[in-house]
């Protein structure tokens, strides 16, 4: 029993709250996203149909659904930043950023899985999958913000964009969610869930043994000390002064864009007058 | 300047009174040469004792005859050509079969006065052979406003004269022959000569009406017959749609008229459309500002797409319609609207090359992802088998 708790495995921090809070932000809004977005997408299917009604109709459904973009749009502004953060005041290494070596470690990982590599390759604080999941859904969020953008103003869209790319844009922002919830639930199921229930993102640590088996090169650089430390509090506290004023306008300007986005034109008038036929009984005179 | 103020009131006397006098000679004549007299008997007495039509038909063919009720008179002359070639006599309905309470001459007096409430009394009489068609005109738009009390809306025999009502069905198929078809609009034009006016110009009408073309709509294949429902309603508008589709996707009709029947489907696909579908299934009674058919093509007076005035192929045309719900649209907004296309290299290339990107780039990107996942799979299967430990 006592050598049981003796040998309690290390724990090492792989996502602080602020990075699970912004995970949730964004598990929450891109499951609405994606649920009240594919019914409008296939309107004619059943099962669209069945789910527009327990929802209480298309009209809400709508709601529903740039209710939740609202909200992925705050957690987006949210995360650049604390991304801003990240880098401007605590220096962090841009973990994130793919590099070539990321290509030499997808494909050697590839072949590994089929028999042609002798290793799996050896990963740092995120690994090719990790990254590949990021961008995409970088590229996903960009494409669905551009074309939502159309949708939701085409009056202002059409003002300075031939009137096609409002349909264009529809194609695209449906497309983009096929593809974006599939990934999810082929890549980002298959990822983290079904391979290993990994439980980082909502407990925010890992154990030694899994560090070993997933980010081997972050386990040796914390383990030989070359780990990235907080700033001290006084350049800590210069850092802040300077980011802090550059975050308010950065933050303050992207209310405004979000503001913009839901406000920026009466696409509609709501309700409209039916067309009427000015006299419905007027008898024919009798013919001389 | 009036007559009358040239003629010194005086000399008017002696003119009434030869009018008078005429009047009463006239009357006098007539009831002379009454049909109890002029009639053989055989005429007069069918089996059950009642007459028949040529008893009835000796006065009744007389030109000019009228019945004088309250202030206004009713011409009861019955042309005997076309009652003898209506459905009803050639059928071998007799005149007192309907007017039941006539059986002999003089007539029983007639105690309504007017002529309107006169045909009112004999509703309820087409429902002793033709009840299908009666219950169904009970549940009309038309019986609604009668009972309402509007007097002016139509009962069977303002739409059915039932002297000269021809057949029709055909007598096998019972279905309505194409000839009676063509007269439809004139029968609605009686009382809705307005829409009639308006219709009879729009491309549905004018094909019927200049080149009796019958595959165009008629009043009754939007309206229905007999049973004619409120056009003006939330329900009849939400259900427009499938109302066009009835015909726009019959490819047996409109192939040879060259015209697309995709329009349902384009529609639904469309935001509009997608909306109207969805909501319409769930409140069909609920007004939604999202526009039907006829919003934009127009309800009587639908043009051809590419009439150079109204036709909404053109898009100063078209941005007039997008107005009505988006004031604020400029000169680009129409296009947003696909009008009905399949994108194509040749309709909406950028729609056809965002489409076609995607159904390249989403079996790509996901083909990637699950080759991986897959190999990813065996070699864990491997591993295990082997007792190796997945890295």
């Amino acid at each position: 029993m006592s050598k049981q708790i003796a040998e309690k495995p290390i724990l090492y921090e792989r996502f602080p709250i602020w990075r699970r809070i912004e995970h949730i932000i964004m598990v929450l809004s891109f499951s609405t996203l994606g649920l009240t977005g594919l019914p409008q997408k296939f309107p004619t299917s059943d099962l669209a149909v069945t789910f527009v009604q327990s929802l209480g109709g298309i009209e809400n459904l709508r709601a529903i659904h740039h209710t939740a973009a609202i909200i992925m749009m705050f957690g987006t502004a949210y995360h650049l930043i604390y991304m801003g953060y990240s880098v401007i005041v605590l220096r962090d290494k841009m973990s994130m950023l793919p590099t070539l070596q990321d290509a030499r470690d997808g494909l050697q990982a590839l072949l590994y899985n089929v028999g042609f590599a002798k290793e799996y390759p050896k990963m740092g604080r995120y690994t090719f999958e990790e990254k590949m999941e990021y961008w995409a859904f970088v590229w996903g969020a960009a494409v669905m913000g551009a074309t939502g953008f159309m949708m939701w103003n085409p009056i202002t869209a059409t003002r300075f964009l031939p009137g096609e790319f409002v349909p264009a844009a529809k194609a695209a922002h449906g497309g983009e969610a096929v593809l974006a919830v599939l990934a999810i639930i082929i890549w980002h199921m298959y990822g983290v869930h079904i391979k290993r229930f990994n439980k980082a993102m909502f407990t925010g640590m890992q154990t030694e043994e899994e560090m070993r088996h997933e980010h081997p090169l972050e386990l040796d650089e914390i383990r030989s000390g070359k780990v990235h430390h907080r700033p001290d509090p006084k350049t800590l506290r210069k850092r802040q002064m300077i980011y802090f004023p550059i975050a308010a306008v950065l933050t303050i300007a992207m209310l405004g864009g979000i503001y913009g986005f839901i406000n920026t034109e009466e696409t509609s008038l709501t309700t409209i007058e039916p067309l009427t036929e000015s006299q419905i009984f007027v008898p024919q005179t009798p013919q001389p | 300047m009036s007559l009358r103020n040239n003629i010194p009131s005086n000399r008017l006397i002696p003119i009434f009174s030869v009018i008078l006098g005429l009047g009463i000679l006239a009357y006098a004549l007539a009831s002379f040469v009454t049909p109890a007299q002029a009639a053989p008997a055989i005429l007069r007495q069918q089996e059950d004792g009642k007459p028949g039509n040529d008893f009835c038909l000796a006065c009744h063919q007389e030109e000019g005859l009228d019945k004088t009720l309250g202030k206004e008179s009713l011409p009861v002359t019955i042309n005997p050509t076309q009652f003898k070639n209506s459905v009803h006599a050639s059928e071998g309905l007799r005149c007192v079969d309907c007017h039941t309470d006539i059986s002999d001459y003089p007539h029983p007096d007639v105690k309504v006065k007017n002529v309107r409430d006169f045909t009112l009394t004999f509703t309820e009489t087409c429902k002793e052979c033709h009840e299908e068609q009666y219950l169904k005109a009970h549940d009309s738009v038309h019986q609604k406003a009668l009972d309402e009390g509007n007097k002016d809306a139509a009962v069977c025999m303002d739409c059915h004269n039932p002297h000269t009502q021809t057949r029709l069905t055909g007598q096998t198929s019972g279905e309505l022959t194409p000839s009676a078809r063509l007269h439809i609009p004139e029968t609605c034009a009686q009382c809705h000569s307005v829409i009639y006016n308006s219709y009879k110009d729009s491309v549905h009408g004018n094909a019927l009406t200049e080149e009796g073309n019958s595959d165009v709509p008629t009043c009754i294949d939007c309206h229905g017959v007999h049973n004619i429902q409120n056009p003006t309603t939330v329900t009849f508008r939400n259900s427009t749609p499938y109302l066009c589709a009835k015909c726009h996707t019959d490819s047996s009709i409109m192939d040879k008229y060259g015209i697309s029947t995709n329009v349902l489907d384009s529609y639904v696909a469309d935001f509009h459309g997608t909306t109207v579908k969805l909501f319409e299934e769930q409140f069909p009674d609920q007004p939604t500002n999202k526009p039907v058919c006829t919003d934009c093509h127009g309800v009587h007076n639908i043009s051809k797409v590419d009439n150079p005035d109204t036709g909404i192929a053109l898009r100063e045309n078209l941005l007039v319609k997008c107005q009505r719900c988006h004031p604020d649209a400029t000169a680009n907004f129409p296009d947003a609207w696909m009008s009905h296309y399949t994108p194509s290299p040749q309709n909406f290339p950028i729609v056809y090359a965002v489409n076609l990107f995607y159904k390249f780039f989403i079996p790509a990107v996901l083909g990637g992802m699950i080759f991986y996942v897959l190999t990813d799979i065996y070699r864990r299967i491997i591993n295990r088998i082997k007792g190796v430990k997945h890295s």
